[in-house]
């Protein structure tokens, strides 16, 4: 246990010595205040409380992680804290009084009073001579004392005003902030800091007003800048955060921290030349952490200077004098890492030496066995890599990879059959629990020796009742042999086991197995857009389901055989149907909701939804599902709703789409630091890499080309003042019923929001601490009224757009959207640009011609607006575009 | 199907899929945490064979199983978790949640020294806990009653690690020739150290990255950015008297 700061013999003279006072203030506070955590860590008895398996829990409250017992707890308190604090506030009361009382015995009282007398005349003689030097007077050492009591105090509610923001008490804190503002209104740092709690409060605009404000009043002051970083980073404008920052480390170039702050916000925009340059200033800083070494390597490397970022790493471990424990997980991933780096060169040779030299004891075995197997492979040591591959099929005999790799050392030609079949079946009978060994040689077999194996392995499988047997060998439908024969071979299976299940023969009495699995897999295979032929489909799923009519699997391709028929609503009744089946599976409850929004019914299916979602969410399962980032419900409830009419709702579902890929971009951010403690390099460079090219995802594309055509059509037919409620396709009697049940809708979530509001209302006010911790921000647009009432619905669809074309350019539906946008803001060079891409990746694509002549007919009736020199380039450009 | 290590491209679909399958979810944030604290763990099955439907297809996630270390054992072991496992419905009893699992439990050991993994299943889920106790031979711990957010009990279920350090240490053993000394030494090393639970997860507290967000109340999982000690607002302190001193 920390000791308790003694106290020293109170004496005036403890007092005046100022620095021994101020020392003692200081040591007093960060032995024992400043460490408080640490104390009480420091207090715990680990195999004390026993195993707590709650601790690992994914549900349910989470246990305080460290519990200290309460004995040793109050113990800590009684003797060190608050004897502390005691002896603490005793020297202070003490010496103020000594600070107020005379001071007979001030050493420098006659000098004091002597200068005085001449500063008399120096004032006369500064008049004369104005750039002699300033005189100070000096202050008598009870004002001195005075002054640092009063900064002690000062500084002691400063740092309150820290604490109370540290843990979110952001009423406490802006009331101690008051406390000082009221005796110094002028105090910039005590108003920077004013300023983060009301940022952290919401209240963005008073933040931003008042820290500039005290940026003004102290220019100088580094914490002023710091804070206004601070503010712009928690507000995402990380370009004027980073200003801030750089302006607040000129004024204090040794703080770790803002450099730190700088650093994070380099890397996070990509500022590969700045984060270097900020990481070599850490890493001369702090040159014995690994983690500043390390982190400059990062920065070459994701600079693309991979030679340097080889000699940082190097330069580290030549330091090192101690070798690492083989355990040294931090160790053991760098050099893992620097492996990597030397295999992005291309050299081979050095990274396999290096890897068998520095990384063969690395903890990632793994890592090390596949990056052996690969460069042995690219090196062409194909007896080794051989062996290396099989010890990978050891350890993981589902990897296709693995097999590839081995068949290619083994020099095996592509049309030996034979040959390829006896490597698989060799790990076929080394494990029988093994699926692709079995199954992947299906994928190059060819003739009889397809059917032979296609038979037994479907044998196989329905004898087990695998139900995903059809999933697992659809992708063979490619080649025209397989898609005939493998039907085949199940009708066969059919004759062969028909009847068994009826005496309950083999299958014991599970009729998924045996015959009701091949009538299955044949309901599938009708079912499938190759080979689709939906009556027979029918057919075969009814026999199914007549030898097992509780079946979820086999009612839920009912469902899809149904969907395929263009039966929608039916479909989304039988899909419904199989997920009463089996109440328990999330699984088939997502597939009925998806078939219920398919069939517009957007209530019915997040009522469905609403049967697993966390009942606690306030605001339902709405909330929880967008709490939850849950895409594909999203884009599809937008997308019905849009049908529907209701664009206001369906556009405010493609902005939470939007808005959840921003969150994803920014939760990279913690990793930054982060990774470097945690130490797994390798996976944090595959992470930012991954980040940078985030947007280019599918759930993005679909979500995003959505809106972007919706406000095309919004702007083809303006919103006639209904809200956005009525859609841009309704017509005629449709109209009107999608009016009326666009108003029920809005009805319905009015009344949730009603409802929701309530729940809130009621929620045990303890549970939160009252004093604003975080407030989620009330959407101020729960229906998307306000996005479906834009005037500018082109505009709006640009935030989309930039995304779809910059990260997904080979995708010609975006390219074709992109045209449609830019035409109708005369951006003509852009459209042209979007037509020749659209061109490049399908020149057969039938929108092509059509939107090349538009163009044209466009260009014409602009001539005089344009330039010379554009209309040149677009119509040189044009010229090459068909249909134009 | 494929199994292979999970990347951090793959989180997507790994979160969709969690979505599709269980009522405990996460934000993407969480899984970053596992993929960027444990990379080793955790694993994916994919569907090679679909047809690309554009040229930035993802790769399609049927299966995963989402694995952690236990940062702070409460028993002072090594140990490891499953934070969530689910094959897609169209996918199972292809032993894929078998597969994955046995991946994930043998980089426990390896890369982490882990004795044992824990997991806490519903008592209805009899899929699950047949995988579990039949196949892969866990063991119930017991029950914990309204371990869910519906109400339903948990079984906390357990499996010790030592079977895969005892193949371990034969493997390494009996390795080649040539590494064959060697091995053994450093495979009587790891026991050692394996025996004192030693390791090196070194990480200073997480914060905010590592909530798990099912856990624990709405207001927490608001926050964004994370403010106060991270930004070292706390250092700032001893600069202010040192700057007016
Ligand atoms: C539990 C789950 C992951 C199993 O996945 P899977 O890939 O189908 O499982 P496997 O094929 O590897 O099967 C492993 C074993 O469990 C058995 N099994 C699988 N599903 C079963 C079922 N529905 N009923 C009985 N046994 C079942 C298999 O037969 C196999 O047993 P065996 O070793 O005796 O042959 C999957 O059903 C699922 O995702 N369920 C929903 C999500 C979930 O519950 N996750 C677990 C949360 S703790």
């Amino acid at each position: 246990m920390t000791q308790p700061s003694s106290l020293p013999p109170l004496t005036p003279q403890l007092c005046f010595s100022t620095t021994a006072l101020r020392d003692f203030l200081r040591l007093s506070r960060s032995a024992v205040d400043d460490t408080i955590n640490q104390n009480l860590n420091a207090l715990e008895t680990p195999a004390k409380a026993g195993f707590d398996p709650t601790s690992t829990a994914r549900l349910g409250p989470r246990p305080l992680s460290h519990q200290i017992d309460a004995a040793s707890c109050n113990a800590f308190k009684d003797k060190v804290l608050f004897p502390s604090w005691q002896v603490r506030s005793d020297l202070i009361s003490y010496c103020s009084l000594v600070a107020t009382s005379p001071d007979p015995d001030d050493p420098e009282r006659a000098l004091r009073e002597a200068e005085n007398e001449k500063n008399w005349e120096r004032v006369i003689d500064e008049r004369l001579d104005p750039y002699s030097a300033r005189y100070f007077p000096r202050e008598a050492r009870t004002e001195q004392l005075a002054h640092v009591l009063r900064q002690e105090m000062g500084a002691n509610l400063f740092r309150t005003v820290i604490r109370h923001y540290e843990d979110k008490q952001y009423k406490r804190g802006l009331k101690a902030a008051e406390q000082i503002l009221k005796k110094n209104p002028k105090h910039g740092d005590t108003m920077s800091m004013k300023a983060l709690i009301l940022n952290a409060q919401g209240k963005t605009d008073e933040a931003f007003a008042l820290a500039k404000d005290a940026l003004t009043i102290d220019m100088k002051s580094y914490i002023c800048w710091h804070v206004y970083g601070i503010l712009y980073r928690a507000n995402k404008n990380f370009d004027e955060a980073i200003k801030a920052y750089k302006f607040a480390l000129k004024l204090e170039p040794d703080s770790h921290q803002i450099q730190r702050d700088l650093a994070v916000l380099q890397i996070q925009m990509r500022d590969y030349p700045g984060y270097i340059q900020s990481r070599l200033l850490m890493l001369k800083s702090r040159p014995q952490l690994r983690q500043n070494w390390t982190a400059l390597a990062i920065a070459y490397h994701l600079d693309g200077n991979l030679q340097q970022a080889e000699n940082i790493l190097s330069t580290y471990e030549k330091s090192v004098t101690t070798t690492p424990l083989r355990t040294d997980l931090e160790n053991s991933e760098a050099l893992l890492y620097k492996n990597s780096i030397i295999s992005e060169t291309g050299d081979f040779e050095r990274a396999l030496e290096h890897l068998e030299t520095d990384c063969k004891n690395c903890l990632d075995r793994l890592a090390v066995m596949e990056l052996r197997a690969r460069y042995l492979a690219q090196l062409g040591r194909k007896e080794d890599a051989a062996k290396a591959y099989r010890a990978l099929l050891d350890r993981n005999a589902e990897h296709p990879d693995y097999y590839k790799g081995l068949i290619d050392a083994l020099g095996i030609a592509a049309d030996d059959e034979a040959a390829l079949k006896a490597v698989y079946d060799e790990y076929a009978a080394k494990n029988p629990r093994c699926d692709a060994a079995k199954r992947l040689p299906l994928d190059f077999l060819s003739g009889d020796r397809f059917r032979t194996a296609a038979k037994a392995y479907l044998t196989l499988m329905f004898d087990k009742g695998v139900p995903s047997t059809f999933a697992n060998l659809k992708h063979l439908y490619s080649d025209g042999f397989k898609k005939d024969t493998l039907p085949v071979l199940a009708e066969e299976y059919l004759k062969e086991h028909s009847g068994a299940t009826d005496t309950g023969g083999q299958t014991n009495g599970d009729s998924s197995k045996g015959e009701g699995a091949a009538l299955y897999f044949l309901a599938q295979h009708y079912n499938y857009y190759m080979s689709r032929d939906l009556s027979k489909a029918t057919d075969f799923v009814e026999k199914a389901i007549k030898l097992d009519p509780k079946n979820v699997d086999f009612h839920m391709t009912k469902a899809r055989i149904f969907k395929h028929q263009g039966e929608i609503a039916k479909a989304a009744e039988a899909m419904d149907h199989a997920r009463s089946l089996d109440t328990k599976d999330r699984y088939i409850n997502s597939k009925a909701a998806k078939y219920q929004l398919r069939n517009n019914e957007n209530e019915k299916a997040l009522a469905t939804l609403g049967l697993f979602t966390r009942a606690e969410t306030v605001g339902g399962p709405l909330a929880d599902l967008t709490d939850m980032q849950c895409i594909w419900f999203l884009t599809e409830d937008g997308e019905a709703w849009q049908r529907r009419g209701n664009l206001g709702l369906a556009l405010k579902r493609y902005h939470t789409v939007f808005n959840i890929f921003d969150i994803w971009q920014e939760d990279q951010f913690d990793f930054h630091s982060f990774s470097l403690r945690k130490g797994q390099i390798r996976a944090y460079v595959d992470l930012i890499r991954w980040e940078d090219r985030l947007r280019e995802h599918p759930f993005y594309f679909r979500a995003a080309l959505d809106a972007v055509n919706l406000y095309l059509s919004m702007h083809e037919k303006p919103q006639n003042g209904t809200n956005g409620v009525e859609g841009g396709h309704a017509n005629g009697d449709d109209a009107a019923e999608k009016k009326k049940a666009a108003k029920k809708a809005k009805k319905e979530a009015q009344k949730a929001e009603r409802e929701a509001a309530e729940k809130a209302a009621k929620q045990d006010p303890n549970k939160k601490s009252a004093d604003g911790d975080e407030v989620k921000k009330k959407d101020d647009d729960p229906n998307g009224l306000k996005l479906a009432a834009t005037a500018d619905p082109l505009g709006d669809a640009m935030k989309f757009l930039w995304h779809l074309l910059q990260f997904s350019p080979k995708n010609i539906e975006g390219q074709i959207a992109g045209f449609e946008v830019f035409i109708r803001r005369s951006k003509y060079l852009l459209a042209l640009r979007c037509l020749k891409a659209a061109l490049a990746i399908d020149k057969d694509h039938p929108k092509i011609p059509e939107q090349a002549s538009r163009l044209r007919k466009a260009l014409d009736g602009a001539m005089s607006s344009l330039a010379p020199k554009v209309k040149e380039v677009i119509d040189s450009e044009l010229a090459s575009v068909p249909g134009a | 199907m494929d199994i292979r290590l999970l990347r951090a491209s793959d989180i997507p679909l790994i979160q969709h899929a969690n979505l599709e399958n269980l009522p405990e979810n996460y934000f993407l944030k969480y899984y970053l945490y596992h993929a960027l604290s444990w990379p080793q763990l955790s694993y994916v099955a994919v569907d090679v064979s679909r047809p690309q439907k554009s040229p930035y297809d993802y790769p399609k996630i049927v299966g995963y199983v989402l694995a952690k270390m236990e940062e702070e054992p409460a028993d002072g072991v090594q140990h490891g978790h499953i934070t969530s496992l689910s094959v897609m419905r169209t996918h199972r009893r292809l032993g894929i949640a078998e597969k994955l699992m046995r991946q994930s439990q043998l980089a426990m050991v390896e890369t982490f020294g882990a004795h044992y993994v824990s997991l806490h299943v519903r008592v209805s889920n009899k899929a699950a806990i047949h995988l579990y106790r039949d196949t892969l031979g866990f063991k119930t711990e017991r029950t914990e009653s309204k371990y869910y957010a519906d109400g339903e009990d948990a079984f906390s279920m357990k499996l010790d690690l030592d079977f895969i350090r005892e193949q371990l240490r034969e493997e390494e053993g009996g390795g080649e020739e040539k590494e064959g000394k060697e091995s053994e030494k450093n495979a009587g090393k790891e026991g050692e150290e394996g025996e004192n639970g030693e390791h090196a997860d070194e990480g200073e507290p997480v914060g905010e990255v590592g909530r798990d967000p099912a856990k624990g109340g709405k207001g927490e999982q608001k926050i964004k950015v994370k403010v106060g000690r991270g930004l070292g607002v706390g250092e700032l302190v001893e600069k202010v008297e040192s700057k007016h001193s």
